[in-house]
């Protein structure tokens, strides 16, 4: 195994395995993925910031076997800040908090291609920063059908007065969140509030979308995973990179973008790839900015 | 005693959530149906393929079916004669939410004229209020009195009376005075009656007398009409409409209204 030392910040870090390629398809080295996320660094940490990480490791590359890892690993350095975090029906757990570059490259040397985080922070981890509504294409529907249906929502939530953005999931899907930001704000008021919305949508939109799991009624339909919104659920985090053929981002796009995009009628154009996810950021700020920011009350809850 | 629930079991659903109070206290309750019309309600389906049929507006001056943005609001003040209104004048005029039930002033329920009573609602104790609640409704039941209060329910406030009924606290919507028709002219003017007839409808009266039993007393066309469905249904297997996403929508009654709300916007614009 090759090895290479390197400081980041001041921190000693022993990078193995530079030259593997974790793309093979596309040809995307272990190099590249860590150049990737350094540079997308300014953008991902403010989302990563004191959320238990749960690593998706690749270590084989993106087409091959993987595994969770919700624990952080205890051959960790010193310097990586973590979490205790203790439910119900689980024992305690030390988790990683991905708070500076140093811990974001270390944990990508580890082929954590994938970051997936909870909507609550690691300090209060039953008050969710945002709702989300996970959109999941079933068979014969694809990332168009999402696009409907998330500037429908779009337009549902800003007659109840609220905003919300949309990322790409980096697979078939989109997602569409709503900032809350606000301490009073529980999972079962987020479950509760989303579940209604999908209700809704699959009454009013009853060919085109489902709130419903199961696969049968998911057909040519997209799913509205109302259920995501729950202390135990993880996210793909805005502006990590997927494990696919190619190194495709879950990359936030404008109201516009959107529009515009899903009306060249090509599902492709709704991939972002990593060195587009960069620019992007690099040309426009953080489209996710509000997210974290913006204070919002869902209303009659 | 509590009431047997009915065999035709419906789940409470909850119509409002919220505390009563009057000076320090607080008790955190829930609205839900004391009633259900006997009435069997039934749906207008397509023969063709029992489809359920939906109401739309027919303008029958054109003869077609009018889209929901070409409909206004009129209030008839003459032979074709109105005065419009739109929507965001009658919303500006709808009051808040009540959050709670704050009761004014006890009454003596006894006082209160039939003639007054509305539409009666249960309030179920929530979480942490059942000892107030407890203690609340038996006091009341003791006293026979009732709580007067102000309550906005749907888009109206209307006047209400928690009362206590077996153990159990009650909400009762009545008329304004304004909504009680008069009944001048009904009663006949003063006759010569004699003591003999009076004291033969006195007689007659107390002849008849009993208690009050409502359980000997049905709606017999609602049972027939039950008898004949659940006959029908065991006979031939119900038939069957094409799927559709045909489904309530839960969450609070509040803000299930307000995403219909601002769905209907969406889908106008649309």
């Amino acid at each position: 195994m090759s090895r290479k030392a390197v400081g980041v910040a001041g921190k000693r870090l022993s990078l193995s395995n530079l030259e593997k390629d974790l793309y093979p398809s596309y040809g995307f080295t272990k190099a590249h993925v860590l150049e990737y996320y350094r540079r997308i660094s300014p953008f991902i940490l403010p989302h990563l910031k004191d959320r238990a990480l749960t690593l998706k490791r690749y270590p084989e590359g993106a087409d091959r076997e993987f595994f969770f890892e919700k624990r952080c690993p205890g051959h960790r350095p010193d310097w990586v800040k973590t979490a205790e975090i203790h439910r119900d029906s689980e024992e305690k757990m030390t988790v990683c908090l991905i708070n500076d570059l140093e811990t974001l490259i270390w944990v990508e040397n580890l082929a954590s291609l994938e970051l997936h985080v909870p909507l609550a922070r690691a300090g209060s981890a039953e008050t969710p920063d945002s709702v989300v509504f996970d959109l999941d294409p079933g068979d014969g529907a694809d990332i168009l059908d999402c696009a409907r249906v998330a500037l429908i929502l779009r337009d549902l939530f800003s007659g109840l007065k609220l905003a919300s953005c949309v990322k790409t999931s980096g697979r078939k899907g989109l997602h569409v969140y709503v900032p809350l930001n606000r301490r009073e704000t529980t999972f079962e008021d987020t479950k509760k509030f989303s579940r209604a919305v999908a209700e809704i949508m699959q009454k009013n939109y009853p060919a085109l979308v489902t709130a419903k799991m199961a696969k049968e009624l998911r057909r040519q339909r997209v799913f509205i995973n109302w259920s995501q919104n729950d202390s135990s659920k993880t996210m793909i985090c805005v502006y990590s990179l997927r494990a696919r053929e190619r190194p495709v981002v879950s990359c936030p796009l404008s109201w516009k973008e959107l529009e515009d995009l899903a009306g060249l009628g090509d599902p492709e154009r709704l991939q972002v790839l990593h060195d587009e996810a960069v620019r992007r950021a690099e040309a426009q700020g953080d489209l996710f900015h509000e997210v974290l920011m913006k204070k919002q009350k869902i209303p009659y809850l | 005693m509590a009431r047997a629930r009915q065999e035709e079991k419906t789940a409470m659903q909850v119509i409002w959530s919220g505390t009563i109070s009057f000076s320090l206290v607080a008790i955190p309750v829930q609205l839900v149906k004391a009633v259900e019309t006997g009435r069997v309600s039934f749906r207008m389906l397509h023969v063709k393929d029992y489809s359920p049929l939906a109401r739309r507006m027919f303008c029958p001056e054109e003869e077609k079916i009018v889209s929901p943005d070409e409909i206004i609001r009129g209030y008839e003040t003459g032979p074709d004669r109105y005065v419009l209104i739109t929507d965001e004048e009658l919303e500006s005029v709808t009051p808040e939410r009540s959050r709670t039930i704050e009761i004014a002033e006890f009454i003596d329920m006894r006082e209160v004229d039939l003639i007054y009573y509305d539409h009666p609602y249960y309030l179920v104790p929530s979480k942490g209020g059942e000892k107030a609640y407890r203690l609340l409704a038996e006091v009341m039941r003791r006293t026979n009195r009732a709580g007067l209060a102000k309550f906005v329910l749907g888009e109206r406030e209307y006047l209400v009376a928690v009362y206590s009924t077996e153990g159990v606290l009650a909400l009762i919507t009545l008329h304004y005075s304004e909504e009680i028709l008069p009944d001048e002219g009904i009663s006949p003017g003063e006759t010569k009656v004699s003591a003999e007839e009076k004291g033969s409808i006195e007689k007659n009266i107390r002849k008849m007398m009993a208690d009050f039993d409502p359980e000997r007393y049905a709606d017999r066309r609602r049972k027939k009409i039950l008898d004949i469905l659940r006959k029908k249904a065991k006979e031939r297997a119900p038939v069957e409409a094409p799927p559709v996403g045909e489904e309530e929508v839960e969450g609070p009654a509040d803000l299930v209204a307000a995403l219909k709300e601002s769905m209907r916007k969406v889908k106008d614009k649309r």
